[in-house]
């Protein structure tokens, strides 16, 4: 398995190091040995006459005589050339004889030369064999999946080839290998979930792999025999072996099959749509060799399964996009019902992390804060989106480790070594983060690390799970390009309901502002034209009155009755006027001394009394923090209120007091007058509403309504509780100048 | 005794000015009481043009401002005299029908010397009125350099 000669002592962080070791194994020219393996021998013959130009230095132990640099095949050899030069003639590749009864001869093309390989085969090799792939393609066909079709042909193979031990690999994105299946019979330890770098398996080595699809060594101990001549006559270099069975590898690759304890390998390519998706790879303890038929039979077996397994693929592609598409499209209709799109995406928090396949995700609004799944602390999340913040970059950012590039990240790797995050507005920026797990902390090698007694030496599969564990060490597994576009189109989505909703706000605001001028103008005609005639009516009354002096009494009680519904009709529009007023004008915050306020308003509400008996008692007041003017307002609503439905107490009793709390100040008008029902408690402060006859007691209907809106404005409240002839008590409450930052209207 | 100037009312309004002119009438004041019954009309007379072109020399000893008004509004005569040098100094008072803020603010940014919002009930207006004529054409005194030119 390993072509990658590396110093272990160079620590696998220092990458420059790493990638010099890299290259310099990268070049080493595995194609081109100039040597074969013992177990057969190999001839190079020139199309052309049929003459042998090179030949391994064993040709004579299979062929005999006939064999001769530089003359024509003869003898054994001699018996095969018509043959093979009318293969010669065809497209097939590859040509197979069987000769002299023991004798599996292999011949293909290596550049101008005809190659022609030769090793023994026992017989009786087929007994059995079809039955046994006829079983096996039951079987395949029968698994659902890609590991139970793995694990089914590693079985037949450890069943055919008689090896100890048959594993199957897979690799990711990134050529980082991955045992997926495992058969044997024990005699070596279970390599099941051994992860190894991608360097272990150099992009040359990949490309002979995928190229000729397998190769065996049944004795690593081989003492390789040379071509000669090292040189190809006709090409003048040395001879390319890629195709050559009997190829012999790199010492490099003995020497880690030596350290993991195997002495006999083979290994088989699985080439999912023209790429290396992974390999069946065998071991034994001892020298082991496979005869050529067997070795076709698990060639045919391992492209049965690459196609069982494109299958499965397309089909767990396609599923993958219908599935996606589902999400998107509840995502997307979740995003625009009536929630938004923060509360739309957590609502359905799986499909979110789905969406990417995340193990986590946080949204970071300017006012919310929402994680779903795994996530780091919210310092934490909020520490990445400030220095994603300081990052002028684009819409989408994504890295499979973060602590590359933002060092903190190191803490919370095991949540976010993956992050992938979207920027929603440039004007009030709103974050959606997706976090993947570092991968180390999910994976862990099935195997027992102490059945492994015959690992030793410099380079070996526990090393290399460890030089993986360093590479993968705060890594996420990678986002895919399907992951980056999933995001890309949710981003798009979120943006588009974000755009669609901001553009609704913008039409109501301005026909807002709209009905608003318009209310304004409305208001303003009307404080000046509605006013005047009832002033009128009230002055051409009362001139009336001074001219006309003889009017009998029920003449003048005409006239009276004139002047005071003139009169009130005038103080209605002007309580109506300054309740709109109210609304529009911005309010003048500043610390207000109640006590002087209160003492002004009950000095101007008592100027007026006549006759009336009123006890009052008004304790010390808290400083209030608000309009003093609409304060004052307040003050007068509910002192006049108080001195009007206490007309028929003697004595009236009416108490104001107030206390200060740290977030609220709290004032208090209680009186012992004609009180109110409860019952009716809510519509106290509405505007024109009444709980008295008017013949009772004069009114607009407007005062308490005032209040409220006054109070309300300051981010206040208000409340009232009575009984009928007991009186009423009016309780309100202004924002402390603590929180006066918050409380604005 | 101090020279007796004229008061100009500006009112479009027939009844208002009907019961302003009542309420000033009992204040028995020696003043003449001159009408216009629009900013333009207010703005002739106060610069001697126009229909008014031919008046008496001096200037009113007090201007009583209506503030909505036909052609140009109060705002704009106030702006006007207290724009010009030779006007400046004639106190103005504006009246208005009701305390709309943003009229009290821009008033007396202007430069009003008084706002009155015309209260309803008859006696409280009359009062006003009242107050208003006497403390402008009796109590208050004209800056001195101005008497003496006037009075040439």
């Amino acid at each position: 398995m390993r072509a990658n000669l590396k110093d272990r002592r160079v620590k696998p962080s220092e990458s420059d190091l790493n990638t010099v070791d890299r290259e310099i194994c990268a070049r080493e020219p595995i194609q081109i040995p100039g040597a074969i393996q013992p177990h057969g021998a190999l001839v190079v013959l020139r199309p052309a006459d049929m003459t042998v130009i090179q030949a391994s230095r064993n040709a004579f132990d299979y062929f005999g005589e006939g064999v001769t640099v530089g003359k024509a095949a003869d003898g054994l050899l001699g018996s095969i050339v018509p043959r093979l030069a009318e293969w010669h003639r065809s497209v097939e590749p590859v040509m197979q004889v069987h000769i002299a009864d023991t004798l599996q001869v292999t011949a293909h093309r290596s550049g101008p030369s005809i190659v022609v390989e030769v090793e023994h085969t026992p017989p009786g090799q087929l007994e059995g064999l079809f039955s046994k792939l006829r079983g096996f393609a039951q079987l395949l066909t029968a698994k659902p999946d890609i590991a139970g079709s793995l694990d089914v042909s590693a079985r037949i193979i450890a069943d055919l080839t008689g090896f100890d031990r048959v594993l199957a690999y897979r690799f990711d994105a990134e050529w980082n290998g991955h045992v997926v299946a495992e058969a044997g019979n024990g005699a070596l330890p279970s390599y099941l979930d051994l992860r190894f770098p991608a360097g272990d398996i150099p992009a040359q080595a990949r490309a002979l792999y995928a190229s000729n699809r397998l190769r065996i060594i049944p004795d690593a101990a081989y003492a390789a025999v040379p071509i000669e001549p090292a040189t190809n006559p006709d090409t003048a270099g040395p001879l390319d072996l890629s195709q050559a069975q009997l190829r012999s590898v790199s010492p490099v690759h003995l020497e880690y099959m030596r350290n993991m304890g195997t002495a006999a390998s083979m290994s088989v390519s699985i080439l999912v749509d023209g790429r290396l998706w992974g390999l069946i790879s065998c071991h034994s303890a001892h020298p082991h060799s496979v005869p050529v038929t067997i070795r076709d039979a698990c060639d045919f077996i391992v492209q049965s399964l690459a196609m069982r397994i494109a299958a499965l693929v397309h089909a767990e592609d396609g599923a993958s996009r219908v599935a996606l598409s589902r999400i998107s499209g509840r995502l997307l209709a979740s995003m625009s019902g009536s929630f938004g799109w923060v509360d739309g995406l957590v609502a359905i928090a799986d499909d979110l992390l789905d969406q990417v396949g995340a193990s986590g995700a946080a949204i970071v609004t300017e006012d919310r804060y929402l994680t779903a799944g795994d996530v780091p602390d919210e310092d934490q999340v909020r520490g990445i989106v400030e220095w994603l913040k300081t990052r002028d970059d684009q819409e989408i950012v994504s890295t499979a480790s973060l602590s590359q590039q933002y060092g903190e990240a190191e803490d919370f790797a095991a949540q976010a070594s993956g992050l992938l995050a979207v920027r929603i507005s440039e004007l009030y920026p709103s974050w959606l983060l997706w976090f993947r797990p570092e991968v180390v902390r999910t994976v862990q090698w099935g195997g027992d690390p102490h059945k492994v007694v015959h690992e030793s030496g410099r380079i070996h599969p526990r090393k290399s799970f460890d030089a993986w564990r360093e590479q993968v060490r705060l890594h996420a597994r990678p986002w895919t390009p399907a992951e980056l576009s999933a995001a890309r189109d949710l981003r798009g989505a979120i943006v588009g309901i974000v755009l669609r909703k901001a553009e609704e706000l913008a039409e109501l605001s301005s026909e807002l502002k709209r009905s608003n001028k318009e209310l304004e103008a409305f208001s303003y005609s009307v404080s000046h034209d509605l006013r005047a005639p009832f002033r009128h009516i009230v002055g051409f009354a009362q001139l009336l009155r001074d001219r006309e002096t003889g009017l009998d009494p029920k003449s003048q009680h005409y006239l009276q009755t004139i002047s005071d519904s003139a009169l009130a009709a005038g103080r209605l529009v002007d309580d109506l006027l300054n309740f709109s007023q109210l609304g529009r004008t911005a309010l003048n915050r500043k610390p207000v001394d109640m006590n002087k306020l209160v003492a002004e308003v009950v000095k101007s509400v008592t100027i007026r009394l006549e006759g009336r008996a009123i006890e009052w008692s008004i304790d010390r007041l808290p400083p209030a923090y608000g309009d003093a003017t609409l304060l004052r307002q307040v003050w007068f609503n509910l002192i006049e209120n108080a001195v009007k439905y206490t007309r028929p107490r003697n004595p009236a009793h009416i108490a104001i007091s107030g206390e200060a709390g740290h977030e609220q100040m709290t004032y208090r008008v209680v009186d012992n007058g004609v009180g109110f029902d409860m019952t009716y408690s809510g519509k106290l402060f509405g505007v024109f509403q009444r709980l008295q006859r008017a013949e009772d007691f004069e009114g607009t209907g407007i005062g308490l309504a005032l209040v409220r809106r006054i109070v309300e404005r300051h981010n206040g409240s208000i409340t009232a509780t009575g009984e009928v002839d007991r009186g009423a008590s009016f309780v309100f409450a202004l924002p402390s100048d603590i929180k006066k930052g918050r409380a604005i209207a | 005794m101090p020279e007796i100037r004229p008061i100009l009312l500006v009112e479009d309004n027939p009844r208002d000015l009907e019961l302003t002119l009542a309420a000033l009438e009992k204040c028995q004041l020696a003043n003449e009481i001159v009408i216009a019954r629009d900013g333009a009309e207010a703005i002739d007379y106060l610069f001697a043009r126009g229909i008014h072109a031919e008046r008496p020399a001096g200037d009113p000893t007090v201007v009583l401002l209506d503030l909505k008004l036909p052609k140009v509004d109060g705002l704009e005569v106030l702006d006007t005299v207290k724009k010009h040098a030779g006007l400046r100094h004639v106190p103005i008072v504006m009246l208005t029908s009701s305390r709309e803020e943003q009229d009290l603010v821009r008033s007396y940014e202007l430069g009003v010397n008084a706002f009155v919002v015309k209260p309803v009930e008859f006696n409280e207006f009359f009062k006003a009125i009242q107050d208003l004529g006497v403390f402008w054409a009796l109590l208050n005194e004209p800056p001195p350099g101005l008497r003496s030119q006037n009075a040439i």
